[in-house]
């Protein structure tokens, strides 16, 4: 066994990289990037390309805190986290209650579902062209393209779960005396949640991606619209930047709120896999 | 805990894909008076959870009637206490929530009701899982509450639906064990449902035999009370029952 060990390094260096992750988790979230970006340093540092044209991440780090100095990047990332937030809002909250009832109602499934699923093959980019004859460049344009990008993922996972609760469960609920807005609250919800937090987690994602397009081409503002812009003066580094901070906003989403949702209920409640 | 009554019940299903009704139960009457324990056997297909569900209210009837506590039944209600064989617990409610979840229905206060959910816990010793999930219980565990959440809501009388069929043989003999000291501690008004004709004999007053939808014999279990399977596995009173319900179930 030992003797095995010694003569393959790389194992041991494996199984004590394992250690120290499952010791303090958050290094495992990072430590994976390092060789990403030696890489990337390295390539720059060969030479092989011009330095404009491929940038490294020391150029990336100093644009960032330049643009972050002069006040440009937290604006910028905050009109696109405050329209990704007021977009996921407004999604969830017009989302659910419109998946309960195509969920709960025969009849409203009977005559909706199929134009929902009509609706959400049409990709949100698609609305572009018409949105831009109605709404212009501007706000409504990208208010529309994100609420519907949200929207959707989260009235069809409801559904889903809705429809995926046992007919035990509600039989339970009612010989125990639950009236039907009851039962709504306290089986059908719940019941549903895992599903729901699945519907924003694809409709966020989703909806992140079709906000920094939407920006690019009719923004006025955003991080989309500044990489967009970057393309216009030539600067890759900014470009580079961007793409940066829409990865690590997305982790942050994550972690913070996706996450620790799903650890709360289907987890917990052992509705989904560990 | 009242009385039940199922007056020539029948039900007929509309089987789309043979595209024609087939009779399930056929005439069925049984008579569970207050506080009596009766199980209905049979084989498989013969129309027990057809039964149930009408009595439950989950399923209408196609004829007959079913009245409990001098009312007939329209409908699910809280007079009707279910215990389902896949449990059916709520997986996002801890235990105590699931059996408070009838009188929390019934409009009982939050410390009322969290009292009366840990005094069933206790009698059923669950007192120590009462702040888990249901889905960090054993398969017999979760059945025991599932009986539990049922009586907390003190219903008229308790309908099972082979409630222990998907629990392991020796867990089974335990549940059985309790659901009769339980039963004879509150005395509740139970139809037990079963394939298991030991089962039916060890639990029950009464052991309705159950044929192609019909009843087609009623079997009175004389066995003194507390019942264990100690005692009971060789009693000759309990093999000569158990032989005649098993010889009337196959001959069904
Ligand atoms: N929803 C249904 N539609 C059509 N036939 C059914 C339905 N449910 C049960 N049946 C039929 O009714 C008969 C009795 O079924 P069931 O009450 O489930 O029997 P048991 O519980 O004794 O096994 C069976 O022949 C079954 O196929
Ligand atoms: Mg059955």
């Amino acid at each position: 066994m030992s003797a095995a060990l010694s003569v393959n390094p790389f194992l041991r260096l494996w199984s004590g990289y394992l250690r120290l992750v499952a010791r303090r988790p958050a290094l495992g979230q990072i430590l994976p990037f390092v060789p990403l970006v030696a890489l990337w340093a390295g390539v720059v540092e060969a030479g092989l390309f011009p330095r404009a044209f491929f940038p490294g991440p020391v150029d990336v780090v100093r644009s960032f805190v330049d643009l972050t100095w002069k006040g440009i990047l937290p604006a910028y990332l905050e009109d696109s986290v405050v329209r990704l937030a007021v977009g996921a809002a407004a999604g969830i909250l017009t989302g659910i209650p419109l998946g309960l009832l195509v969920g709960l109602n025969a009849t409203a499934h009977r005559a909706l579902w199929p134009i929902l699923l009509f609706f959400q093959a049409i990709g949100d980019i698609a609305w572009l062209p018409l949105l831009i004859i109605w709404f212009g460049f501007g706000l409504e344009t990208m208010t529309f393209v994100i609420v519907y990008t949200v929207l959707f993922p989260i009235v069809l996972n409801t559904v889903l779960g809705v429809r995926s609760i046992p007919l035990d469960m509600h039989r339970a609920a009612q010989s125990l005396g639950a009236p039907k807005w009851r039962i709504v609250a306290e089986v059908v919800i719940p019941g549903a949640l895992p599903n729901i937090i699945t519907g924003l987690r694809n409709g966020l994602g989703y909806g992140w991606r079709a906000l920094i397009a939407a920006e690019m081409i009719v923004g006025t503002s955003g991080v989309g619209f500044m990489m967009f812009d970057a393309r216009r003066a030539g600067s890759v580094v900014e470009i580079l930047l961007g793409m940066i901070i829409l990865g690590l906003l997305w982790y942050a989403v994550d972690a913070l709120i996706l996450a620790p949702l799903e650890r709360a209920t289907g987890r917990r409640w052992g509705l989904v896999a560990q | 805990m009242k009385s039940l009554s199922i007056r020539n019940l029948s039900k007929t299903y509309f089987d789309p894909y043979a595209g024609k009704h087939v009779t399930a139960v056929q005439d069925v009457s049984i008579e569970v008076p207050e506080g009596e324990f009766v199980s209905i056997v049979g084989p498989s297909g013969c129309g027990k959870t057809t039964i149930l569900n009408m009595v439950a209210g989950f399923l209408p009837v196609s004829g007959g009637e079913i009245v409990v506590d001098g009312r007939a039944v329209s409908g699910p209600g809280p007079d009707r206490g279910v215990v389902f064989q896949s449990h059916a617990l709520f997986p996002w409610k801890t235990v105590l929530e699931n059996v408070a979840f009838g009188p929390k229905m019934r409009g009982v206060g939050p410390k009322e009701r969290e009292a009366i959910a840990r005094d069933y816990l206790a009698l059923a010793g669950l007192s120590h899982a009462a702040d888990r999930y249901p889905n960090e219980l054993s398969g017999g565990m979760q059945q025991r509450v599932g009986v539990v959440r049922a009586l907390a809501n003190e219903p008229a009388v308790l309908l099972m639906d082979e409630p222990f069929a998907s629990v392991d043989a020796q867990t089974r003999m335990t549940l059985q064990e309790e659901l009769t000291r339980i039963w004879q501690e509150r005395r509740p008004t139970i139809i037990f449902i079963t394939h298991d004709v030991p089962e039916a004999v060890f639990l029950a007053n009464r052991v309705v035999v159950l044929s192609k939808g019909r009843v087609l014999e009623e079997v009175e279990i004389d066995l003194p009370r507390p019942r264990s399977w100690e005692t009971l596995i060789e009693d000759e009173r309990f093999k000569t029952l158990s032989s005649r319900v098993l010889q009337l179930v196959r001959s069904a």
